[in-house]
């Protein structure tokens, strides 16, 4: 738990399993959360190439119903994904999903019909290359962090491009292969800057407002950020992917937290365990917080070693309900905290 | 000149997986030596970035599993500039052969890997104390149920027979007198780990890494007797008496000039191995003096020895990818590169049993040359592939006239190489070259018809047996 | 017709096939107490008996049972069973539980078949690479991902240009034997795998049935193996699989589709074997790597042991073999079916009673054999 005299964050549960097919219940290297009007958690799975048939969307709530899935393969076909990164409900309720393969947004209805797609491969206004990110301010316009063209562009809900902002580089308001897009209250538009390791903040029109976090492994620094949400008061989390961890700033961009992850056994999880007792029991004789060799003394061997600990963090997002999620894609679950 | 190159090529082919005809031209301005001690004294190494790996590729972020994880491997052999860092890596793991089939652990396979890459030029004493408490190995050869009050004798039987001595240097008893000193040699959560290896568990949360651990309670701290000499010995005690031995100098360099030089030992190999014995001495055990030894060897330098190996398949993919310079960016295609060295008979990482791979002609059958032959056909005659062009540049600035069929089999060779081949093989060669028809230029140049022409042609060269052997 | 030599179709379930929703307890109530999600309900089922039936996705394999030509091999597994997918399918294809093998029983069964090895295309594998089933050193086995396509060079499309390609290739594989043995040991196997694929390519030309596989991957494997069989190339051992059966998260749909696929495919090939008369000539087993856990995990079922194979062809003696293991929880083996016979009884069965050769050296030591084919 982490906290200041204004924020706490408490952890409230762990969703997930790792699925090792191509349907049902469980996660394949979830990628990102979007939240539906009533409360359903979606859930994207990239799937590894094992799994790509079963490239899909899970739909399930807070109690751990998983309540249905869409999607129509692996490919460049309609409605079919490649490389899905990141989605987002519009202002009409359609979930927007990006593909960083396919070069294009793929539109469907909640209960995952295919309602259409834009985007083709390019850099001139409007195209893509590797779009990650994505995002919708409270006037319904869409942002999209444009990975290998190093630029946010911005588009109404149809898809129809309004402006673009950022080149390639290290200096203010240039980026290196972008990832993750958030938006606060105020529409201001906060990416994950992935290769600069840092979060950039713009208003709406792609004005420059600031930067949070430089390069390292000390506490308040990013390493390859994924991911970043901002809650009501303006409290802004990061996805610390390259150190395995999540970081909170507050509103001004001051660090307040560090969090490495307390991950539970979900219920999925228990229940499998039921079932395979004798894990269960050698699981019950084991220290799962193990001290490393130093030679694995990295946050990336030490999350691969804990299992308690985000792994693979490539997403954070907070639901209306004020609770945070931290999608990690190598550990097929979702922990969620309850922000107070 | 040209024969220089030959020999530079001859060495990149072995220290490495080939080289193009502009890496072959930066290593002959260094010279020979310089470039032999260059291969050998590797520093950090450029490769594609992890993080750029990982960001593409889920699977090789988790790491879960076999396909995952060859394809990370290859991506290191395809893009890495310290080529000999990987190939003695896989001499390594060719050796110390682990396999996914019994771990389900590709991490921990990998983790070795990078144990190889760190202390695999070094002191061969280092390297087997390291390989002892590895935990792959452990689980792989069943040290994790080597206790005090139950010895296994697997690992130890192994680290004798198979790791560094072979077979009718010592006795059954030290075999026993070296399972003890290992007892208590163990990994991290063994109950619970070696559960989930022999399920193929994943659940609930993919699979969790593992690390060594000493259980000092498990250790057997009684007197031993090993290789004639008695003390209280631990496992660092063993390798000391181990590495100390003249079969263990006869057995690495035996094992490391039929990987590196030929597959077969003759009378003038016997003396290079005899004198690769007495760098290991000289130096403390270390690998890097015995391959120097070799490397710099007349023999290793003569035409006997060039040609004189069948390359493996992952040898042989990479080179071929390396030549044809792609891979050099993350693609989704990387997981079918790595199936490609499964259907040719060497799957990364599982090699099919702890002796690893039956090598030289056994790599052959009709099946797994059709693979080779498919593969390395298929990703040199596409003349938009980087090194392709190179090489058709290369050709057309060599031959101002490409309609001299000949002269062009003959350039290709050279530049792709160079690759000598038999009478037969040229002479097909000329044919498939005349049988396409004149290459048409345009101002000195091929034109696109004319480059795809020349790509087939040195695609069917990739073909050739002549192909097949470093 | 009477006189072509017999052959067998090895069709692997890979992932772990769920044995208790592919034959079906029904008629035992603690199969729908421990399977309270992951369960096919009774009135679907197709009885065989009042206690047991097949999945309804079996239905042309029950067509083939009434008949009596499908033999059911319940129980089957071996002592102390691994639970991993590959040393599982390690162990079945090598018949050695207690060591690492290096040698598959298949391919024993081709070397000896063809101890010359005078054909190329004794045994044939459908899909890329060799399952080790197949691998013995000094047998050659053709792996054929694309029967239309398989050989060399498939990717230069345009025909001519392939014609020269071959033509070149055969000059420099074909040519004067040299000095140097590698070299031509690489002649030699590179002129084998030519005309292997020159033959095998011809297989669909000659081929006509009025049955229409489906498009799926097995239906297509089987229809391959069915043109190479009626090919006559002298092919004995044919081998394909189809997966993924790891159900551990939505079973139900997954094993219900696989299951279609399969044993449409099966019924299918059966069928076009009728049709030309060779129905008598081959045996198809199906089988998988271990059984799955009884109790399900709420979402599908993981990984046991103790599972079923099957027996199919005209010269089967069908019926249920070998005992049903019981569910109770008494009977359980660490919370899985308990298996009763050593699959190395089957192939020994097979080798022996079908193939007519010593079974001992190919499944490594003397099993029980059951009387379920005609000599």
């Amino acid at each position: 738990m982490a906290y200041t005299s204004a924020l706490t964050i408490r952890y409230l549960k762990t969703i997930g399993i790792v699925n090792n097919g191509s349907n049902g219940r469980g996660f394949a290297n979830p990628y990102d959360v979007a939240f539906g009007a009533d409360d359903e958690i979606f859930v994207l799975n990239r799937c590894d190439p094992a799994r790509r048939s079963g490239i899909r969307v899970g739909v399930c709530n807070i109690d751990e119903e998983y309540l249905y899935e869409f999607g129509y393969g692996f490919g460049d076909g309609e409605g079919q994904m490649t490389l899905p990164v990141a989605m987002a409900f519009d202002s009409e309720g359609r979930l927007l999903v990006t593909d960083e393969h396919t070069n294009r947004i793929n539109i469907y209805s909640k209960k995952g019909d295919v309602i259409g797609k834009w985007g083709v491969k390019g850099d001139l206004e409007g195209e893509f290359h590797g779009p990650a990110g994505i995002a919708v301010d409270s006037q319904g316009l869409v942002y999209v962090s444009d990975q290998r063209n190093h630029r946010i562009q911005k588009y109404t809900s149809e898809g129809e491009f309004l402006s673009q902002w950022g080149t390639k580089g290290a200096n203010e308001a240039e980026f290196n292969l972008p990832w993750g897009i958030g938006v606060d209250t105020s529409d201001n538009i906060y990416v994950a800057d992935w290769r600069n390791d840092r979060v950039q903040i713009f208003d709406s029109s792609g004005q420059y407002i600031q930067a949070i976090g430089d390069f390292g492994e000390g506490q308040e620094t990013l390493n390859r950020p994924s991911g970043v949400s901002v809650d009501k008061k303006g409290n802004i989390y990061v996805t610390d992917w390259g150190n395995e961890r999540l970081q909170v700033y507050d509103s001004s961009g001051q660090f307040i937290s560090s969090m490495r992850g307390e991950a539970t056994l979900s219920e999925w999880a228990k229940e499998f365990f039921e079932s395979n007792q004798d894990e269960m029991e050698t699981r019950g004789i084991s220290n799962l917080n193990p001290d490393i060799p130093d030679h694995l003394n990295t946050p990336y061997h030490i999350s691969s070693q804990t299992e308690s600990y985000f792994w693979g963090p490539v997403s954070v997002r907070i639901d209306s309900n004020n609770r945070l999620y931290v999608v990690e894609s190598n550990r097929h679950r979702i922990q969620i905290y309850q922000i107070g | 000149m040209s024969e220089n190159v030959s020999i530079m090529a001859h060495l990149m082919r072995r220290a490495g997986f080939g080289a193009t005809r502009n890496e072959l031209e930066v290593c002959l301005d260094d010279g020979y030596e310089y470039t032999v001690e260059k291969l050998l004294n590797p520093g950090e190494s450029n490769h594609m970035p992890d993080d750029i790996i990982r960001r593409y590729h889920v699977d090789q972020s988790e790491l879960r599993q076999l396909d995952g994880a060859g394809s990370y491997w290859l991506y290191r052999m395809l893009t890495t500039n310290n080529p000999l860092e990987e190939k003695l890596a896989l001499f390594w793991h060719g050796l110390f052969a682990t396999g996914y089939a019994k771990l389900n652990q590709a991490r921990a396979l990998l983790n070795q890997i990078d144990m190889f890459r760190q202390y695999g030029f070094g002191s061969f004493r280092e390297l087997l104390i390291e390989l002892s408490k590895d935990p792959a190995m452990i689980l792989w050869l069943d040290n994790n149920e080597n206790h005090k009050e139950a010895i296994n004798e697997n690992y130890g039987r192994e680290l004798l027979e198979l790791f560094s001595m072979g077979i009718g240097n010592y006795s059954e008893e030290d075999i026993k007198e070296c399972a003890k000193a290992f007892t208590g040699w163990t990994l991290g959560n063994a109950e619970y780990m070696s559960v989930r290896a022999s399920k193929d568990s994943i659940w609930p949360y993919g699979r969790i890494a593992w690390h060594y651990e000493y259980r000092a309670d498990d250790h057997d701290g009684s007197e031993k007797k090993f290789l004639g000499k008695e003390g209280n010995f631990n496992g660092e005690d063993i390798v000391d008496i181990i590495v100390a031995q003249e079969a263990t100098a006869n057995f690495l360099s035996t094992r490391l000039f039929q990987y590196f030089a030929s597959d077969e030992v003759d009378a003038d190999g016997e003396f290079v191995i005899s004198e690769m014995m007495q760098a290991y001495f000289e130096s403390g055990y270390k690998v890097s003096a015995v391959l120097r030894s070799l490397f710099n060897s007349d023999y290793f330098k003569s035409e006997k020895c060039m040609y004189s190996r069948v390359k493996g398949p992952v040898e042989s993919v990479v080179g071929t990818a390396r030549l044809a310079g792609t891979y050099q960016e993350p693609t989704l295609d990387v997981h079918s590169l790595w199936a490609q060295t499964m259907f040719m008979g060497q799957g990364l990482l599982a090699p099919p049993t702890v002796e690893g791979w039956h090598e030289g002609v056994e790599w052959i059958d009709s099946g797994s040359l059709v693979e080779r032959i498919n593969f390395a056909a298929k990703e040199l005659s596409d003349p938009t592939k980087e090194g392709v062009k190179d090489i058709i540049h290369r050709v057309t600035a060599a031959q101002k006239d490409l309609s001299d069929s000949e002269k062009l089999v003959d350039s290709c060779l050279d530049f792709m190489g160079p690759i000598q081949v038999e009478a037969d093989t040229r002479e097909g060669l000329i044919q498939f070259a005349e049988s396409q028809g004149v290459v048409r230029t345009e101002e000195g140049y091929p034109d696109q018809s004319g480059s795809t022409q020349i790509a087939r042609l040195i695609g069917m060269i990739a073909s050739t047996r002549e192909y097949q052997l470093a | 017709m009477g006189n072509k030599a017999k052959s067998l179709v090895v069709v692997q379930l890979s992932g772990g096939n769920d044995y208790l929703n592919t034959i079906v307890p029904y008629g035992d109530d603690e199969y729908y107490d421990f399977r309270k999600t992951i369960h096919i309900e009774q009135e679907k089922v197709l009885p065989i008996d009042k206690v047991y039936g097949f999945s309804p996705h079996m239905a042309p394999i029950k067509r083939l049972y009434d008949e009596g030509k499908v033999a059911v091999i319940n129980g089957i597994g071996y002592d102390n069973p691994n639970r991993s997918h590959f040393r599982s399918m390690d162990i079945w294809h090598t018949a050695q539980p207690d060591e690492i093998g290096t040698e598959g029983w298949l391919g024993r069964v081709i070397r000896d078949l063809d101890p010359n090895a005078e054909n190329v295309l004794t045994g044939v594998n459908f899909g890329r690479g060799l399952p080790r089933a197949l691998g013995v050193r000094g047998v050659p086995v053709a792996s054929v991902g694309n029967l239309e396509t398989y050989g060399l060079f498939p990717d230069i499309k345009d025909e001519s240009a392939k014609k020269l390609a071959l033509d070149a290739f055969a000059h420099m594989y074909g040519g004067v034997q040299g000095k140097d043995p590698v070299l031509n040991f690489l002649g030699q196997t590179g002129m084998d795998a030519l005309k292997g694929a020159d033959v095998l390519r011809t297989a669909p030309q000659k081929y006509s049935s009025s049955i229409e596989y489906a498009a799926n991957p097995i239906a297509q494997s089987m229809k391959s193996i069915a043109q190479v069989l009626l090919a006559d190339f002298g092919t004995r051992v044919f081998y394909t699989q189809h997966g993924s059966f790891d159900t551990h998260s939505g079973e139900i749909v997954t094993h219900a589709k696989l299951w279609d696929e399969v044993s449409g495919a099966v019924g299918d090939f059966y069928d076009d074997m009728r049709e030309h008369g060779s129905e008598e000539e081959v045996v198809v087993m199906i089988f998988s790597e271990f059984g799955r856990r009884i109790k399900d995990n709420g979402s599908g079922t993981d990984h046991g042991s103790g599972g079923v194979a099957f027996l199919i062809g005209g010269n089967v003696k069908g019926g249920m073999y070998g005992q049903y293991p019981s569910i109770k929880e008494a009977d359980q083996l660490e919370g899985d079916l308990h298996f009763n016979n050593d699959f190395r009884s089957t192939y020994s069965t097979i080798v022996d009673k079908w193939f007519g050769l010593d079974p001992v050296p190919i499944v490594n030591g003397q099993f029980e054999q059951f009387d379920l084919v005609n000599a």
